[in-house]
């Protein structure tokens, strides 16, 4: 009987060789997010003389930044989790419901805020309770609280009829609240920043945040290493719904009256902003700082057609077109690395 | 690719020949210039350890990867690039061992799908004509008869494999390659399989037939070769050559300084386990595993290792016996509770559940103990990247660093990670499933280097693996499980190789009755006369 | 233990990795067939519930009338029902097909646009299936040759249906009346509103294409194993992308029997996304081996039209049909994963 050698040790043992990426083209993919944010700026502040102003920018964040930033905040929740949550609208909604409500009957305003944190946080858990008693998987769970969620405004509500809050029952602390601002900066950037630094703190530095990103990546190997996916699952959704819901008490002091479904508007954006926030970093997860750069980006990118004299209507198209490309972009790449 | 010699025209050519084929995956050589060569009309076993190259060679063969060196040659006539398209026009077609059916299918839609006008269905889709014709071919070859609404989900293993190689026999196939088909069948359905493949041989075509179990090879086949580290390093006729013969040409009798074997002293039991049991999977088993001991537990597949191995974790909750950690009963319902005791746990590298792949090593190696680095629940940057870049230098993870993700590393590398997760929690017992299984030979040193210093610490280890090298190197005891029965505690010290794996192999079988396959409640083919 | 979440690695079909141990076909039957006999069973009991409790459910021209009030949604949830077919079961990566109701929206504008720029009924049919044609090409290129994700491509082209159909209608209702309008808008001397006719015309033609024809049992295959059906030879690819072209056809039916049901386009349908949603997902249940099918979403499509149509009737609230839909899609997904669980 021959002698058995050992197998020649091969000489790329340990790391596969980064042939392609070279350090240039790798910078290029994980900051392209940013570098498209500064690119569209550049060219509108090109094309528009006002886009470059403090008064533009302040009502970009402001009108079109700040609500649609905490809601897509907390769907990067979600999403980081592996999962999605359509409910946020729902969470929006009812939270504005409550709100506006208690305020109508006399509560004061920190009850109040309390009331729509309540509402919201129950549609969390309900979602959460959805998909881990009974296996639904959270497209289709907050599908159906979405609906749910739409019945619950009908009855409350009134078949869907706005609440208004008479301006002499609007305390003086919501007014504040809605068009205050605080050393110059408009009291809603506060809340925002408030709540992306928790959302970062909880996402990159917690450990319930590892354990998201685990749950995200492999909830196998999660439950494997004795996380207790259930539990933190039904967390992830609670905080989407009541950081949602935030949102919704923002936008109610703002108009000063509940609107029906208004919370339908912001979902496709905060699907759209946490998904091309994964695009940002170098690791493909759904990231906060991704998602605000997200936001910005499209707020941005539709501001800045309307001040270029874009018809309002050709603004969406122009901004839908905007998306698709960044999608395609990221998701092209993606796949011609994994073929690498 | 040199020129080869065109065989005489006098002579009939090989159904295949593989010339010397390479392959490299990242840092790991599949294969190492392998050779196969399957005479027309024969029955060709092929044998070799997990990870010895067999399903490197196969996919080759089957298009789904280009050999890095080499020469395919079908029939005579060499294969510039095989594809699967191509591999199939060659009349080549292979019975996986995942069986590629839609289960909500019925069995005439699974056996005609792609391929319609076969049972005479032409304009619209006729499920009737469909379902008459798969009914009657399965009468007339097999001898099997299944009701009429029966879903492909619904079927056996035994009897999905049948549609399987049914479907496969509408192409007129002239090679037939079985990958491992009866790893999940009960006794009488391998007999028929093997009845099966034997009046296929009758009918003219050439089979390649891949198994662990060497009772079967000797069954059916005119010649087995044997696949070892990537290479051919035999062949010969099954019939002549004894199991235990074979199965040393399997392992390599040079065992290579790989084991630092530290003698165990007898010490306090960690693991107890009385009657242990959760039909049909497995019953009845006991052992104990004491402080610093490291057993080893084989079996193939079916021999219900691995849910005994699950039901120590807390992945399935067994239905009889008990489990006692240092000597307290306990009960382990999840995984958590596992960890609690003191159990770790590092699974088999199937479907990524062992480590995950997209995370950092960093985030790897602390998913576990992230307690241990966090002071009011905010984790510890420095001190997780201090822990982990200790257990990258003591275990010799080679990667770019702490930040890399994971499924950049080597496969011994990403096991190693996987390792140091539980490394950190300082855990009483490692129960390890398949270990070494894809990982280069310098790693698996470090692996077992690391695994002999935490038994020396007073850890027990428990290691399921099917690499008889390594159960009789590092292990002071190996169990031995078939069919759901412990059947074997050898002591590595006085058994032999040989021993474990007759036992492991079923060599015993040939003489056990059907009962004790029943006693698992096993099902049966249903049979027409 | 098998917990499921959306976008991350779900398995799609339940495991047949090797078992030691074989099935016991009895009892799964008996799981399946009850519930889609279950289901059944409610479509009936809601059925018979309304007849009693109001004379006028019953009525020949009631129910002629909601089923021809169903066309639209039921059109559009055909389209997606294909587009799940040949998917696959997790939602979120397989199959699904957002921008349905933006692409109805949009080849009603162009269909109304094209009338009023003086255009008659044949250009306005032929450039509003052009145009649901069109997008489902959109979507299948975004999906099967760049490689977005289904949810997102079709959230990003329904963006952009939606724009362009608010360019084309400057956010307002166009008005028109033709002779083909008016006719499928009518009824015949029977009462039958046209539009049931087209409605089960429509169901017809595609339960024939996806469940009597060659094409359709390979489009299971695609979506159901994707594996197997490449096994099998099949071009995967391309039969993805005939889904969503059929989805996108039936867009544009659906846009043309809009413009109809409201003489004209409107803004707003929109709206219509989620009950289509709702109802393709809710006809699994109706099907023997609880997969996605025609007939089984024109049931549900029915189910919730004749619910809708009892509550009104009963002059109970509408506000809690949405809440009813919501309930049910989830008792049917909680149901199917119940049954699928005990397979497996």
């Amino acid at each position: 009987m021959t002698v058995i050698t050992s197998s020649p040790t091969s000489p790329h043992q340990g790391q596969r060789p980064d042939r392609r990426d070279s350090t240039f083209r790798r910078y290029l993919l994980q900051y392209g997010l940013l570098i498209a944010l500064l690119g569209v700026s550049a060219f509108f502040a090109a094309m528009s003389p006002t886009f470059l102003t403090t008064a533009n920018f302040a009502s970009i964040l402001v009108n079109s930044f700040a609500l649609p930033a905490i809601i897509a905040i907390a769907m990067t929740l979600a999403v980081g989790s592996g999962g999605i949550d359509l409910s946020v609208a729902t969470a929006v909604d009812l939270a504005s419901l409550a709100f506006v409500g208690t305020l109508a009957a006399g509560w004061p305003v920190p009850g109040a805020i309390l009331a729509g944190l309540g509402a919201a946080a129950l549609t969390g858990i309900f979602n959460g309770l959805l998909i881990t008693g009974l296996n639904i998987t959270p497209f289709l769970a907050t599908l159906g609280t979405l609906f749910i969620g739409r019945s619950v405004q009908q009855v409350l509500a009134n078949g869907g009829n706005p609440v208004y809050l008479s301006s002499s029952k609007l305390p003086a602390a919501v007014k504040f609240l809605a068009h205050g601002s605080f050393l110059g900066v408009p009291l809603p950037l506060y809340v925002v920043g408030f709540i992306a630094l928790v959302a970062f703190i909880l996402l990159e530095l917690t450990i319930f945040g590892r354990g998201v990103r685990a749950i995200g990546a492999r909830p196998q190997v999660a439950y494997f290493s004795g996380l207790r996916v259930r539990r933190d699952i039904v967390w992830i959704y609670l905080l989407s719904a009541a950081i949602s819901g935030v949102a919704g008490i923002l936008l109610s002091a703002t108009v000063s009256a509940y609107i029906p479904y208004s919370g339908n508007a912001f979902l496709l954006n905060a699907i759209g902003a946490a998904f091309i926030g994964t695009t940002f970093g170098a690791r493909g997860h759904a990231n906060i700082i991704g998602t605000i750069l997200g936001v910005l980006l499209l707020a941005i990118v539709a501001n800045g057609l309307l001040l270029v004299g874009w018809n309002f209507y050709w603004q969406q198209v122009g901004t839908g077109a905007f998306i698709f490309l960044i999608l395609a972009f990221s998701f092209a790449s993606k796949r011609r690395q994994q073929r690498a | 690719m040199t020129a080869q010699v065109i065989a005489p025209a006098t002579q009939v050519p090989p159904a295949l020949s593989l010339q010397a084929l390479y392959k490299d995956f990242g840092g790991t050589r599949a294969l190492d210039g392998a050779s196969l060569e399957v005479a027309k009309g024969s029955i060709h076993g092929l044998v070799g350890q997990n990870g010895a190259g067999k399903s490197t060679l196969i996919k080759i063969l089957a298009g789904l990867h280009r050999p890095d060196g080499g020469a395919i040659a079908v029939d005579g006539a060499f294969q510039d690039h095989l594809t699967p398209h191509r591999a199939e026009n060659l009349g080549i077609h292979f019975i996986h061992q995942e069986r590629l059916l839609v289960p909500s299918f019925s069995v005439g839609e699974a056996l005609f799908v792609g391929q319609e006008s076969l049972a005479g269905s032409t304009r619209l889709l006729n499920r009737r004509k469909l379902q008459a014709k798969a009914t009657s071919i399965l009468r007339e070859r097999f001898d099997l008869a299944l009701p009429a609404d029966a879903l492909i989900g619904d079927l056996t293993v035994a009897q999905q494999q049948i549609v399987q190689v049914t479907r496969a026999l509408l192409a007129n196939p002239s090679i037939l390659v079985f990958d491992e088909p009866t790893a999940a069948l009960v006794k009488r359905e391998v007999d028929v399989l093997l009845e099966t493949i034997r009046r296929l041989r009758q009918q003219g075509l050439t089979i390649v037939y891949i198994s662990h179990y060497l009772s079967e090879i000797e069954a059916i086949c005119d010649r087995v070769t044997v696949l070892r580290n990537g290479k051919d390093v035999a062949t010969v006729d099954p019939q002549a050559t004894s199991a235990s013969e074979i199965a040393a040409l399997m392992i390599a009798r040079d065992v290579t300084e790989l084991f630092p074997k530290q003698a165990v002293q007898s010490a306090e039991p960690i693991l107890q386990i009385s009657g242990l049991g959760r039909p049909p999977a497995f019953a009845d088993v006991s052992f104990t595993v004491r402080r610093g001991e490291i057993v080893g537990l084989t079996g193939l597949l079916g021999s219900g290792a691995k849910e005994l191995l699950r039901s120590l974790f807390g992945l399935e909750k067994p239905s009889q016996g008990s489990i006692e950690i240092d000597g307290a009963a306990r009960s382990i319902g999840t995984p958590r509770a596992a960890m609690e005791n003191g159990i770790a746990f590092v699974p088999e590298d199937r479907r990524g559940q062992r480590i995950a792949a997209e995370l950092s090593v960093r985030e790897n190696i602390s998913l576990a103990s992230l307690r241990l680095f966090s002071r009011f629940n905010l984790v510890q940057r420095k001190r997780e990247r201090a822990h982990c870049d200790r257990l990258i230098e003591r275990l010799g993870i080679r990667t770019a660093g702490g930040e890399a993700p994971v499924k950049s590393l080597s496969g011994g590398n990403q096991q190693k990670v996987a390792l140091a997760k539980w490394l950190s929690r300082q855990s009483r017992l490692y129960i390890l499933d398949e270990p070494t299984i894809g990982v280069d030979i310098g790693a698996k040193a470090d692996i077992y280097r690391l695994l002999g210093e935490l038994a020396a610490g007073g850890a027990g280890i428990l290691i399921l693996s099917t690499d008889l090298i390594e159960l009789t190197g590092i292990c002071d005891r190996v169990l031995v499980m078939f069919r759901g029965r412990l059947i074997g505690d050898f002591s590595t010290a006085t058994a032999s190789g040989d021993a474990i794996f007759d036992a492991a192999t079923g060599a015993a079988e040939r003489g056990i009755a059907e009962p004790a396959a029943a006693e698992l409640g096993a099902g049966e083919l249903q049979h027409v006369g | 233990m098998s917990v499921s979440y959306g976008t991350a690695a779900v398995e799609q079909h339940g495991s047949f990795a090797s078992r030691t141990m074989p099935a016991r076909p009895a009892r799964r039957f008996l799981h399946r067939g009850l519930l889609r006999t279950g289901s059944l069973l409610v479509f009936i009991a809601v059925f018979t519930a309304f007849s009693l409790a109001s004379p006028l459910f019953l009525t020949f021209a009631n129910i002629v009338t909601v089923i021809g009030q169903s066309a639209v949604v039921g059109i559009l949830a055909f389209g997606l029902t294909s587009v799940i077919i040949g998917g696959g079961a997790d939602v979120v990566r397989g199959g699904i097909d957002l921008s349905l109701a933006s692409n109805l929206g949009l080849g009603s504008a162009v269909y109304a646009s094209l009338v009023q720029a003086g255009y008659g009924d044949a250009a306005a049919i032929a450039a509003t299936l052009a145009v649901g044609l069109s997008v489902g090409t959109v979507n299948a290129i975004s999906i099967v040759s760049i490689g977005i994700l289904p949810l997102l491509a079709t959230v990003a082209v329904m963006n952009i249906c939606g724009g362009l159909e608010l360019v084309l209608t400057q956010n307002t209702a166009i008005s028109v009346s033709t002779p083909l309008l008016d006719l499928l808008s009518g009824t015949d001397r029977f009462g039958i509103p046209f539009l049931a006719y087209v409605i089960v015309a429509v169901a017809a033609i595609l339960i024939v294409t996806l469940q009597y024809t060659a094409y359709g049992l390979r489009l299971y295959a695609v979506g159901e194993h994707r594996e197997a059906a490449r096994a099998a030879g099949l071009p995967v690819q391309a039969y993805v992308v005939s889904s969503y072209l059929i989805s996108g056809l039936c867009g544009g039916i659906a846009a043309i029997l809009y413009t109809a049901l409201l003489s004209g386009s409107t803004t707003g349908s929109g709206e219509m996304l989620l009950p289509v949603v709702a109802t393709a997902l809710l006809g699994n249940v109706f099907s023997g081996r609880l997969l996605p099918t025609i007939g089984g979403t024109l049931l549900s499509t029915l189910l919730i039209g004749f619910l809708a149509n009892g509550f009104q009737l009963l002059h109970v609230s509408s506000y809690w049909v949405s809440g009813i839909q919501g309930l049910l899609i989830l008792s049917v997904v909680a149901a199917t994963s119940l049954v699928r669980r005990r397979r497996s």
